[in-house]
């Protein structure tokens, strides 16, 4: 287990790089922004339609809310891999699983805290100008999605840190999972009942749902977006004990 | 207790042997320069002795521990790599920091070492901002964090000005002089021979020489003369019946191996050969260093050929 030590030391390392606590910060205001955005515009007109979900509506801003999780995990792992700055962070904690597990710990403890704070403030803001259309937390599944939004943003920086820390690369990360998130998902996700529905993105967001169709339910879709953390985590942690520094 | 001992180490890239199975002991009290061409392997000794790369076999231990076991590293081992190895979007404090605490450190220790750096009045400032020589400062910062017994610097006056390679200079003479392990690297043997005691050379990762300084010095100059004479001929005749090695050069030239200059003077004189100019020739440190690397590598070039 990391010492407290070594989680400070690495809560300094985020806070102290710009683009890494900005990506933080951005779930956060994008996520709000963009329901505010859409929630005063078209929410109303939306929610009107016979087919339209309101429960999952409320959450159409985490959407690109995710962009931003998975940037901070992605950037958070990979300001190590700029400038051979991991060297200097591996003579400092030469224990390479205590030094990735504090890594870890603090990008998933940071993604969650701001995850349920988006989560659950996209869903509270949101609602202020749905009108009649208007659902509180009391709702069927709300609050349920509403929390496990968050655990989902958590879960996308994770998968992300532990890819880039696979990858070396943040650029490389997300030039892989942004389209495959914004397109290919998208696309193939459609096609509902097929094996799509086992996508990290697409699972996941089945808490978002008030009733899940298809073969998973909302708990066990959040375990399938757990289940991709925990191999991109695991191909990690392997990939920084073999390889040399 | 804070000797570094390396044993039979040996390191290879896919194919390319970086360290071959090399064995050396650094001991506490002096400065001893890590020596050795570009690509000799110095820095890959140094980054297998962090415990930063695998040895492919052999043991790099300090203090009788390997690095990784040592459970708050920086107060017990310093080191310097590369410069470049930060972040460049930190500030030099938060860098320092985030090293200083990850060891049990505090806040005041990361002031002190920018202060006795010279980095004081830029720790605010982002890394990216840093000319190459205040890089090489902060790293030298980081190593001297923990107050460590052990210290090692990899080209530690690269991009230095004059002022600040005096002033490492002096502070690995200082850091010897309190008792502490000092192994610092350079391809410069003048520079090195400015600070160091005692002498490792590498070449092509194999151990050349480990000896003290001085008599590094001592057993590679071998005295030469150079003369002039306005008679090279009658010169070289006598030089070749007296048994000297001479090499004739132009204008009445001769360099002459293993002789003082006063010698060649006498002999000259009774034999009524006129000299024009003599003189002793020593042997530069630098010379004697790529002498002793250059016959490595015609070594290790023949070994070669014979396989």
């Amino acid at each position: 287990m990391p010492g407290t030590a070594v989680l400070h030391s690495e809560w300094i390392k985020i806070r102290s790089v710009r683009s890494v606590f900005g990506s933080l910060a951005a779930v956060l205001l994008v996520t709000m922004a963009i329901t505010v955005l859409t929630a005063a515009t078209v929410g109303q007109a939306e929610a009107d339609d016979a087919d339209a979900e309101l429960l999952f509506g409320a959450f159409y801003a985490l959407n690109f809310g995710q962009i931003a999780a998975i940037s901070f995990g992605a950037t958070a792992v990979s300001t190590e891999y700029a400038n051979g700055a991991l060297r200097m962070s591996l003579t400092a904690v030469p224990d390479r699983t205590r030094f990735f597990a504090a890594k870890v710990s603090l990008i998933g403890a940071a993604g969650l805290a701001v995850g349920i704070v988006t989560s659950f403030g996209a869903f509270l803001v949101g609602q202020l100008f749905m009108g009649e259309y208007a659902i509180g937390l009391g709702a069927p599944g709300a609050l349920r999605a509403a929390f496990g939004g968050g655990v989902y943003l958590a879960l996308m920086a994770l998968f992300a840190a532990g890819l880039t820390f696979l990858l070396r690369s943040a650029v490389a990360v997300l030039s892989v999972l942004i389209p495959f998130i914004l397109i290919v998902s998208f696309v193939v996700g459609d096609v509902a009942g097929s094996a799509a529905d086992y996508l990290p993105d697409r699972a996941g967001q089945l808490i978002l749902h008030q009733h899940a169709e298809g073969s998973l339910g909302p708990w066990s879709g959040l375990a399938v977006t757990a289940a991709w953390a925990a191999a991109a985590l695991l191909a990690g942690w392997w990939a920084l004990k073999r390889r040399d520094a | 207790m804070t000797s570094i001992d390396v044993h039979e180490l040996t390191k290879d890239y896919g194919g390319t042997r970086a360290v071959d199975h090399l064995t050396f002991q650094v001991r506490p009290g002096r400065v001893t320069g890590f020596l050795g061409p570009n690509g000799a392997g110095k820095s890959t000794t140094m980054r297998l002795l962090l415990g930063l790369d695998r040895p492919t076999s052999g043991t790099a231990k300090i203090g009788g521990q390997s690095y990784a076991a040592l459970p708050e590293p920086l107060r017990h081992v310093g080191a310097l790599l590369d410069p470049q190895a930060a972040h460049a979007a930190r500030t030099a404090r938060d860098h320092l920091l985030a090293l200083a605490v990850s060891n049990g450190l505090g806040a005041s220790r990361v002031e002190e070492v920018l202060e006795e750096t010279g980095l004081g009045p830029v720790g605010g400032r982002r890394i990216r901002t840093f000319s190459l020589g205040m890089r090489q400062r902060l790293g030298i910062a980081a190593a001297l964090l923990g107050d460590p017994a052990v210290v090692m610097l990899d080209e530690p006056s690269n991009g230095l000005d004059p002022e600040g390679i005096i002033w490492i200079r002096e502070l690995m003479r200082r850091l010897a002089r309190e008792g502490r392990t000092v192994l610092v690297s350079s391809h410069l043997m003048n520079e090195t021979s400015s600070f160091a005691d005692h002498l490792i050379v590498l070449g092509q990762g194999r151990l050349l020489a480990d000896l003290p300084m001085r008599v590094f010095l001592e057993s590679r100059s071998q005295p030469r003369a150079r003369v002039r004479t306005t008679e090279p001929a009658r010169l070289g005749e006598l030089l070749a019946r007296e048994g000297y090695r001479a090499a004739p050069g132009e204008d009445g030239r001769w360099m002459v191996e293993d002789v003082r200059a006063e010698e060649i003077g006498a002999m000259a004189a009774r034999e009524g050969i006129p000299i024009v100019e003599l003189m002793d020739e020593h042997t530069t440190l630098e010379q004697a260093y790529l002498d002793l690397t250059a016959e490595a590598t015609e070594f290790a070039s023949a070994g070669r050929q014979e396989v």
